[in-house]
């Protein structure tokens, strides 16, 4: 049986900045940025709270990701 | 004419359209199990778009998320993120569960990993982690669809009966058609959910509030506990927020009816965009949830416990006028049975397929399967419909629990699809999925959620834990295996590069 590269981590350049873009946006969603930087109440864009508009943003962010993935075709 | 009037003959003409589109997908129809349960495998991109999407929103984001939005604030917004991973999820997982399944003729989720393991016990484990989850699964959207048409009808449908119409509305479809009647539903399901919640939800805020801009100040200034972490009660710290994370994203996705639907794919490249596409739609439709639900704590602030899922049409019914009131109930309808018809439709498919076809009935012709499929539908339509009136809870917890239940069939599953140097053996499967689902119970009944850490994070932390163990100090499968399927794996994913 030969022996195979691992799949867990990717092996071309597209592949690894999407995956690192991917990870990156999704540690600006969740615990400690949100609870602590994020956790805001004053009126941002669109009169949003910012803790609402922020995540709307992150979330934005990584579907833009998921796009530029599948355009790249990796 | 009264609104329940208009509200319930809306909700019924659908139902009637969706019995017309079964039928008509009958006379598609062939005897045989790939067409029956699988769609012939040549879903393309729009058609499973849309049932990707619509089977993923269900009760839970008509309902339970405004409920959960109502109670505990701005912290359900977290939904975004397991919306986006499912895209991830689907792109990166979904893609080589495909292509295994294209090539080795999978049908269920048992059927990839019993292959693998090369292993009767692990497609048992599987086929019932798959069966038993989802049934809970059957009784929230079930649940949902009573409440949404008792309240359309003012009551005078009671609730038992209302789960009971919807029941056998949505089987009679699966009946007839099998997953083309379930995708053609979804398609004008999907679509219909969609445009219900945001029109439903933007009136509402313009009606009573005059803009989202006047609803948010309003929020800031009346309930400003309402738009911080980690809400009124305390709901949304770190740990619950990162265990839902992960229940409603890779939880979902490893239940049977999206597993399957990754079997049906026309061609990766469907799956990819699917992928890449798909949040957009699931996380924008918490968009005017969340207004509904906020908005809806400062107008109706008395709803409590599983009232509380009640706001959108409990506003509705104060603040639309009559037929547009009826439109959203029965995209509401809409949400909960494109879930409700693919759980059907996944349990039939796996007790045929991994129970009957494999341990009762082998090597019977594929119109026999199909016609022991049909039965199989009654039998969990009664089984749902049972389950629905005994006992009725709090909508997203359930949900996060057979969420939960599913994941525990994830660390097998990447032990398949994603190859490493050394290969998971079964019995690590068999004993992270014991693992997981004895942490599971203890984290969610015995010792609720210990740290405030949500009972996946731990189950899941426990299972990865056991399978990797286990199967440092356990046979592997046969290189002969390992071979065929991690070197399918290598070919679809990196083409005939030998690595």
């Amino acid at each position: 049986m030969p022996v195979r590269r691992s799949h867990c981590l990717p092996r071309t350049g597209a592949g690894r900045v999407a995956v690192v873009a991917f990870l990156a946006c999704m540690a600006l969603a969740q615990p400690p940025v949100v609870h602590g930087l994020a956790d805001r109440i004053e009126p941002w864009i669109l009169g949003m709270p910012f803790l609402f508009a922020y995540l709307l943003g992150v979330y934005l962010l990584m579907i833009g990701v998921l796009i530029w993935t599948a355009r790249k075709k990796v | 004419m009264e609104a329940w009037v208009v509200a319930t003959g809306l909700i019924f003409v659908y139902l009637a359209a969706t019995i017309a589109i079964g039928v008509l997908a009958n006379k598609r129809l062939t005897a045989n199990m790939e067409d029956f349960l699988l769609y012939g495998r040549q879903a393309g991109f729009v058609v499973l778009y849309l049932t990707v999407v619509a089977t993923f929103h269900s009760a839970f984001a008509f309902l339970g998320s405004g409920g959960y939005f109502y109670t505990h604030g701005i912290g359900f917004w977290a939904a975004g993120t397991w919306t986006i991973l499912v895209g991830a999820i689907t792109y990166a997982l979904g893609t080589r569960i495909w292509a295994l399944g294209k090539k080795f003729g999978y049908i269920t989720p048992a059927d990839l990993l019993a292959d693998f393991y090369e292993s009767e016990t692990v497609r048992i484990a599987a086929a019932a982690v798959s069966v038993v989850f989802t049934i809970m699964y059957i009784q929230v959207q079930a649940a949902g669809l009573g409440y949404i048409l008792e309240v359309a009808t003012g009551g005078r449908i009671p609730y038992n009966v209302a789960v009971l119409i919807l029941l056998v509305v949505a089987a009679l479809y699966l009946i007839a058609g099998g997953l083309r009647a379930v995708y053609w539903t979804d398609v004008i399901q999907g679509v219909w959910m969609y445009v219900a919640v945001w029109v439903g939800a933007l009136l509402l805020v313009y009606k009573i509030f005059g803009g989202p801009v006047a609803l948010w100040r309003r929020l800031a200034a009346e309930r400003p506990d309402l738009l911080s972490l980690p809400g009124p009660e305390g709901f949304f710290t770190p740990g619950m927020w990162v265990g839902m994370t992960i229940a409603l994203s890779f939880g979902i996705v490893f239940q049977p009816h999206m597993m399957i639907r990754y079997y049906t794919a026309a061609s990766a490249r469907t799956l990819k965009l699917l992928g890449a596409t798909t949040p957009l739609y699931l996380m924008s439709l918490f968009i005017p949830m969340a207004m509904v639900g906020l908005g809806g704590a400062l107008v109706l602030p008395d709803l409590a416990g599983a009232d509380a899922d009640r706001i959108f049409p409990e506003l509705l019914f104060r603040y639309a006028p009559a037929w547009l009131t009826g439109l959203i109930l029965a995209g509401a309808t809409a949400a909960a049975m494109s879930t409700l018809d693919s759980i059907l439709h996944s349990n039939m498919t796996v007790l045929t397929r991994d129970v009957y076809q494999r341990y009762v009935a082998p090597n019977r012709s594929q119109g026999h399967y199909v016609a022991f499929g049909r039965c199989v539908v009654v039998v969990l339509l009664a089984v749902g419909w049972f389950l629905s009136v005994s006992e009725i809870d709090f909508l997203v917890n359930l949900v996060t629990l057979a969420a939960a239940g599913a994941l525990q069939l994830m660390p097998a599953v990447l032990g398949v699809c994603f190859p490493g140097r050394r290969p998971t053996t079964a019995a690590g499967a068999v004993a992270g999925i014991a693992t997981g689902l004895v942490v599971l119970y203890l984290t969610r009944i015995e010792f609720v959620r210990p740290w405030g850490v949500h009972e996946a994070v731990w189950s899941l932390a426990a299972n990865f834990v056991a399978t990797w163990v286990v199967s440092r100090l356990t046979r592997p499968p046969s290189s002969e295996t390992v071979e065929r399927i991690h070197g399918e794996v290598e070919r679809f994913v990196y083409g005939d590069r030998r690595s």
